[in-house]
């Protein structure tokens, strides 16, 4: 056919021809206006006109052709037909695929050339007129892109249209998708020059009306041209928005469907944010920031489009962004971050300036939107709440004079904007609980909790919300505050848990901690075991070791006064309940985990110890515990006491802290008494540990003891004292790791490193008397407390001790027994001849060693005594010291006997011992009164009287043996007495008491009455 | 005719349009055979067209039925060998205004659209009757919607198909009465105050071919059509002699500095082709507006149809001034460039005044003139062609004459010695002098020297002595 090779000759020279100016003069002789008339027959009925045969496709293709370039009139017509041919392609294409033959390939080929004739036409009008064909052309391949994208997809090659990758690579290899999408992109470059906004229109309308199908084109168009697609795209959302007008819009999403335009915006977005996520933020950032910045005609931004010279758009601007958010949370996601960095003051001022001009209405709807979207946040809450915060808190009175500032505006609006919020949040969060609530069973599933993302996020920022909170600025900490309250009720037990934990652990004064008391009396009507919890969770973080010092010391204070506001509150009736039941319940959870507490009186640090000591004191006792934890706790309790005491004296000595090293004492001394008190298990333990801290080498110092030395070494003077850097505890640490077996672990022995002699005694540490005296004081003080508590016999006791509250009450027999029965093991290591009775003195002679241990433990514990006098106050306890009695006695007896000084008073200790020893056995009523009182005579004696004396005592207690059966309960006393008058007689045992009379009666005349019978 | 509505209803949209035209055509037969006068379409009729051929919405009940591209062509051709079958002018133009004679309602878009399509296919396709149809439809429409028929042709031929120009150029020899009345269509379109509306260089260099090779041309409606009086209002100009004059005019500067921004980037060439252009279209209106006098004495019309309205006169010369202030503010040429482009400028306007005004196109005084143009800068040739002949001051302010055929030599027998007759026949084709060659200048002479009295008393026109300053008392056309 004639006109076919012009044609080809056309195509041929297609590229070459196109690229010359608009002048190119035609390329085909011009048709006659028959033939003309003739091809528009041939193409309207599809047969040759001529020949009278039926066109093939392909010739019907060409004649389309011919006639766009020669009849204008059939412009439309003959892209309407062209629509055919390309979808006709598609199948063919598609066919193919499906098939995988060859068969049809002669087909598919024949068309794509044919597409490629039409494309290189098209593509030569748009590059010789853009402005008159290519609004017709975009147009035109929009929507047969969109078309065939939508027919097609169900086709079995077509993948799914969410696999966006597979489904561009399959259009893009179908040449007629592709030549489409190449005139288009032609189009659009062209477009962009004059009237970018039409042809995005059409884009989005087509992309609206073929949603998902279609989004292959828009990614495709969008990552060829990122910045102008996307900043198109902005910008037609925004003048669409602006010409719905914003009022139609309210909150939620389902609105959004109104505004078309919107919608699709969102979606292109969303796909461009896969690869294009920065631009896109940059531009949306963009956005906002122009829409702010002063409309100023002088100063022609560079990248300025039509939107922003228009005041109505540039208003509209922001509540676009803030719909555009709420619509996608990828766009919101992509923004808020920075968002938050980009509202500084200047900006903010901007941004008021530019919303006080909206109405009223519009105002609370972008408020609402703004306070739906932060909610729905998934990240950066919490810096979006600092912000929000910080802007909100207004400046101190001082700064703010009578005038508001220019952010006094701005800071009113936040804290609109945060009270909403919170408003907001509380609504979320009790009507989701409500909803959980009222149909758990029916309901659940269909309408699963609520997530509110916001929350979700803050949940891992308790901790510093809390310490935000308790700064307690003013305002703040009350929008925190109920935050955290909204926050614990959404996230459950748990973090309510956390945040009372953590409020507990950081407040740092009673204002702050009332903060605590305020979260739990609004939690507590909505979850229980809320502070057991707490403590629980506080506990554990002691047993992680995840707080300082400092922190824990407060945290142990901040429990206590939790417990002690109870007492308070018994005593001043005004408080408020709740406070008081969360000290009941406070009280009752640190109950529960004393044993927990119990370590921590040996903390390292002086002041966590104290502080565990007030908890522990001042917190109520568990009315069961395990024998074990009391085991523990009341030995760390005591060790504790010795450990304040120790501190007592060196604050003494420093000078300093007196006052609160005193306190610690004190606490220590109520702590060990309430345990003693607490049951006789702890009574037991307490004494039992009292006396042996006492009589203990670290501690013999403090109550004036010297530690016996059994080394025969010479004392090194101080100057000389020379670190040997030996340390058998270094030596053992070390062992595990380096095998050195240089000899250096051999050589250490407990009496020295051998080679370098004898261990050097190390000085006594000597307290100066007053400290020792205080101390022995103190120990007694606690000593007699503790036995003369209601531990054993408190029904007894307790009605006596109200009953006459001026008199102490009196030793708690099993107490004493208990101290004695530990003197005993502790002074006495042999238990050979340790029964009560006394053997005739001669036979002393057998137990020589053990006596002089006995009197060596009494010369360096002074305290001894004292600890004698408590047991011989608490009778018939004194009995059971009897072995340590009788070998104090053999050894005193022995010394007297051995004296040749000329007065007892020469030797001192001596004397001092008798005396005591004595007197302990009258208090003890071992010894009748008269025998008692000898040891008023013994400093007016010569050593062999006081012997004389003694063999009396002792021949006395021979005699009448000391045993506890001859002691009987009597209840006008409340203790037990021994009534001497069913023993034998005295009179016997008087007679060299008197004979010594007798011989010294200048010097003791007035002690005659002492020895009456 | 209104009874088939129901048996078009069923048919699908094109054979219902096609059995519309077939019926319409019948009826219109039928219509002219009766020999009623005026024939006249019903209105039954006219509502018929618009629901099956045009498609307007009839009310909101019925669905619009819309024809694809394709149908539409296919009806298009059937109109055109419908219209090219009918052997009848009357019946074919009476069916071409049954179906586009605008109606002022809604169809009208779809009218105007199905039109343009028609008469742009007409013209690929040389079909002459539809083109003698639609020059008629351009005389009598009202001028914005002529200029929308001429804008889609302008488009379809010169900017949108490329190569598509010689079939437009066409029409000059197909149908000239529709190329007449197209160049007055694109005249008006094209008034030259934007980039937009500066013509197409194609298009420009169409028409001047056009009038080059036939002067007369611009003239065939106005031969043409019997001045019956019943020319609609805003319908466009009988001749395109004022649009003429204002490219000519107004392109010096106006055409090029547009151009100059359209064409920055690429060639120039266009540039200098542009210049001769105007000037041959100057000459060739000038050519034309002397013709102008015979025919007018022929019909009997000299001195009392202005061809020319001073109304567009003073669009145009403030049109003018505002293009010489611009071109003195912000020009990217040099001032002597400018100069010279303002001085041509001012130049075509004083030989176009001149020559329009003693051709008997332009009526009016040159007192007028002189106010009107008093805000031009100045220029000789325009100052000469305002101070006017001295001696025969008076007589080309003799007001018209009634329309009346007995009195149409009246202005020509009663001066008989006029010197400056621009078309005394001794002279009739001396192109570019359009003013006595003996004419005196005198400058000095002023308007108020005492006057005869006025020569003719009109019975309209009570007799009084001639004022100056008063305005000349313009009078239509009918």
């Amino acid at each position: 056919m004639l006109s076919d090779q012009t044609m080809s000759v056309v195509f041929d020279g297609t590229p070459l021809k196109a690229m010359q100016s608009s002048h190119s003069v035609t390329q085909q002789p011009a048709l006659s206006t028959q033939e003309l008339s003739q091809e528009i027959k041939s193409f309207i009925s599809g047969v040759d006109a001529v020949q009278g045969r039926k066109l093939s496709v392909r010739e019907h293709a060409r004649c389309a052709v011919r006639l766009l370039r020669s009849v204008p009139a059939c412009r439309g017509a003959v892209l309407e037909h062209l629509r055919g041919v390309y979808d006709e392609h598609v199948s063919a294409f598609l066919h193919n695929l499906e098939t995988e033959g060859s068969a049809s390939s002669g087909v598919n080929s024949n068309l794509e050339d044919i597409i490629q004739e039409v494309h290189g036409v098209l593509s030569e009008f748009i590059r010789l007129n853009p402005r008159a064909w290519a609004p017709l052309v975009s147009a035109w391949a929009v929507d047969l892109l969109g078309q065939l994208s939508t027919k097609h997809a169900g086709r079995r090659v077509a993948p799914h249209s969410s696999s966006l990758n597979e489904l561009l690579q399959l259009w893009m290899s179908c040449a007629a998708t592709r030549s489409l999408m190449e005139a288009y992109s032609q189009c659009l470059a062209a477009m962009l020059a004059w009237c970018p906004d039409a042809c995005v229109d059409a884009l989005l309308d087509t992309s609206v009306q073929h949603s998902p199908h279609f989004d292959w084109v828009v990614a495709h168009i969008g990552s060829a041209f990122p910045g102008t697609i996307i900043s198109r795209v902005l910008a037609c959302g925004l003048k669409d928005f602006c010409s719905h007008g914003a009022k139609e819009l309210v909150i939620g999403v389902d609105k959004g469907s109104r505004v078309p335009k919107i919608g699709s915006v969102v979606g292109i977005l969303g796909h461009l944010a896969s690869h294009h996520s920065d631009s896109i933020r940059k531009e949306l950032l963009r956005m906002f920031q122009e829409s702010l910045s002063p409309s100023s005609p002088l100063s022609p931004t560079s990248s300025s489009t039509s939107w922003e010279s228009s005041p109505q758009l540039r208003r509209a601007a922001v509540p676009f962004l803030l719909q555009l958010a709420a619509m996608s949370p990828n766009l919101f996601g992509a923004v808020s971050a920075e968002l938050v960095e980009l509202l500084r003051p200047p900006v903010l001022i901007q941004l008021q300036a530019l919303l006080q001009g909206l109405p009223r209405e519009e105002l609370d709807n972008m408020l609402g939107l703004a306070v739906h979207l932060i909610s729905q946040s998934p990240s950066g809450g919490a810096r979006v709440l600092r912000f929000l915060a910080d802007t909100a808190t207004p400046a101190s009175v001082i700064i703010s004079g009578p005038t508001p500032s220019p952010h006094e505006g701005v800071r009113e609006g936040c804290d609109r904007l945060l009270q909403m919020l919170l408003l907001h949040l509380h609504k979320l969060v009790f009507n989701r609980s409500d909803a959980a609530e009222v149909g758990p069973h029916h309901s659940a599933l269909s309408q699963p909790q609520r997530v509110i993302p916001f929350l979700d996020e803050l949940q891992s920022h308790v901790g510093q919300l809390c310490a935000e909170t308790l700064r307690l600025e003013r305002k703040r900490h009350l929008w925190l505050h109920q935050l955290l309250c909204l926050l614990s009720v959404y996230g459950g037990p748990s973090v309510a848990t956390e945040a009372l934990c953590q409020l507990l652990t950081q407040a740092r004064n009673p204002e702050e901690l009332a903060l605590a008391w305020q979260l739990h009396t609004t939690l507590s009507s909505c979850m229980a075991g809320l502070v057991p919890s707490a403590v629980t969770r506080c506990v554990a973080q002691i047993h992680t070791h995840t707080l300082g010092p400092r922190q824990l010391r407060q945290l142990l204070l901040n429990l206590a006064a939790a417990i002690q506001s109870q007492d308070e509150e018994r005593r001043g009736a005004a408080a408020a309940g709740a406070q008081s039941s969360m000290a009941v319940q406070m009280g009752s959870a640190v109950s529960g985990h004393l044993h927990d507490f119990g370590p921590l009186l040996l903390h390292g640090d002086p002041a966590v110890s104290q502080a565990a000591v007030y908890l522990l004191s001042c917190s109520p006792l568990p009315r069961t515990s395990s024998p074990a934890h009391l085991l523990l706790l009341s030995r760390a309790a005591v060790t504790h006491f010795f450990l304040a005491l120790r501190r007592r004296g060196e604050a003494g000595k420093v000078g300093r802290d007196v006052g609160q090293a005193g306190e610690a004492v004190n606490c220590s001394v109520q702590l060990l008494s309430r345990f003693a008190a607490y049951s006789p298990l702890t009574l037991k333990a307490v004494l039992q540990q009292l006396v042996e801290g006492a009589l203990h080498k670290g501690n013999a110092d403090l109550f004036g003891g010297q530690i016996a030395d059994m080394s025969g070494a010479p004392l090194a003077s101080p100057s000389v004292s020379p670190d040997l850097g030996a340390s058998l505890l270094d030596i053992n640490c070390r062992f595990g790791t380096t095998v050195n077996f240089s000899g250096s672990v051999w050589s250490v022995f407990h009496a020295g490193v051998i080679g370098k002699g004898l261990k050097v005694r190390t000085a006594p540490h000597l307290l100066d008397p007053s400290g020792v005296i205080q101390n022995i004081q103190t120990l007694m003080s606690v000593v007699v407390q503790c036995c003369s508590s209601s531990g054993l016999n408190g029904s007894i006791n307790g009605s006596l001790a109200t009953s006459d509250p001026d008199e102490p009450p009196p030793i708690n027999a099993e107490a004493a027994k208990v101290i004695a029965v530990t003197l005993v093991e502790n002074v006495c290591p042999d238990v050979a001849n340790g029964e009560l009775s006394w053997p005739p003195e001669e036979h002393a002679r057998t137990t020589v060693e053990r006596d002089i241990h006995i009197r060596r433990c009494f010369e360096a514990h002074p305290v001894l005594f004292s600890l004698l006098q408590v047991v011989a106050a608490g009778r018939p306890a004194l009995c059971y010291c009897s072995a340590v009695l009788r070998g104090l006695l053999a050894t005193l007896l022995s010394h007297w006997e051995s004296s040749r000084g000329v007065s007892s008073t020469d030797s001192l200790w001596h004397l001092q011992a008798s005396c005591l020893l004595v007197s302990c056995m009258g208090e003890g009523q071992l010894l009748p009164p008269v025998l008692a009182n000898v040891h008023e005579a013994f400093p007016h004696l010569t050593p062999f009287e006081v012997r004389l004396l003694l063999l009396a005592v002792w021949e006395y207690v021979r005699g009448n043996g000391p045993m506890p059966q001859k002691f009987v309960f009597s209840s006008e006393k409340g203790q037990f007495c021994r009534d001497f008058s069913r023993d034998g007689d005295v009179a016997r045992y008087v007679a060299p008491i008197h004979s010594v009379l007798h011989k010294n009666i200048d010097r003791l005349g007035h002690l005659c009455w002492r020895f009456q019978l | 005719m209104g009874d088939i509505r129901q048996s078009l209803l069923p048919r699908d949209v094109l054979s219902a349009a096609k059995e519309l035209l077939y019926h319409l055509d019948i009826y219109i037969c039928n219509l002219v055979q009766s020999g009623r006068q005026p024939p006249q379409v019903d209105s039954k009729t006219l509502e018929l067209v618009e629901e099956f051929i045009l498609h307007a919405p009839k009310d909101r009940n019925t669905p619009t039925r819309r024809m694809s591209a394709l149908q539409e062509l296919q009806l298009l051709e059937i109109m055109c060998s419908c219209f090219q079958e009918q052997s009848r002018d009357t019946v074919r133009q009476l069916m071409f205004s049954a179906l586009f004679n605008l109606q002022g309602n809604q169809a009208d878009e779809s009218r105007m659209a199905l039109l343009s399509k028609l008469v742009s296919m007409a013209i690929a396709v040389g079909r002459v009757p539809i083109l003698e149809c639609a020059a008629t439809w351009l005389q009598r429409t009202h001028r914005v919607y002529c200029v929308r028929l001429a804008q889609v042709l302008v488009d379809d031929y010169c900017s949108m198909v490329p190569g598509s120009v010689p079939t437009l150029q066409n029409i000059h020899s197909a149908s000239p009465r529709f190329c007449c009345q197209f160049i007055t269509a694109v005249t008006t379109l094209y008034d030259l105050t934007s980039e937009e509306l500066s013509p197409p260089l194609e298009l420009l260099q169409m028409i001047v071919s056009w009038i080059q090779d036939d002067p007369r041309l611009v003239l065939i409606t106005f031969l043409n059509t019997p001045l019956s009086g019943n020319q609609p209002i805003s319908s466009l100009d009988v001749t395109p002699l004022g649009g003429l004059m204002r490219w000519c005019i107004k392109a010096p500067l106006a055409y090029r500095s547009d151009k100059k921004q359209a064409l920055s980037s690429g060639g120039c060439e266009s540039e200098q082709e542009v210049g001769p252009l105007f000037s041959a279209l100057h000459l060739s209106v000038l050519q034309v507006l002397m013709l102008l006098p015979t025919i007018l004495n022929e019909k009997g019309l000299y001195g009392r149809l202005a061809l020319l309205q001073m109304e567009a006169l003073a669009a145009l010369v403030s049109d003018l001034s505002r293009l010489l202030d611009q071109a003195d503010k912000h020009t990217h040429l040099s001032s002597a460039d400018v100069h010279t482009l303002s001085q041509l400028a001012l130049d075509r306007l004083a030989q176009a005044l001149q020559v329009s005004m003693a051709s008997g196109a332009l009526l009016c005084s040159r007192e007028d003139l002189r106010a009107i143009c008093s805000r031009l800068p100045h220029n000789n040739l325009l100052q000469l062609v305002l101070s006017g002949p001295v001696m025969y001051y008076n007589n080309i302010h003799t007001p018209p004459l009634a329309f009346s055929p007995h009195a149409a030599h009246s202005p020509i027998t009663s001066h008989p010695t006029h010197p400056t007759h621009p078309t005394h026949p001794t002279h009739p084709t001396h192109p570019m002098t359009p003013t006595h060659p003996t004419l005196p200048t005198h400058p000095a002479h002023t308007p108020h020297a005492p006057l005869a009295t006025h020569p003719s008393a009109h019975p309209q026109y009570p007799a009084q002595p001639f004022m100056t300053g008063m305005p000349f008392p313009y009078r239509p056309s009918h």
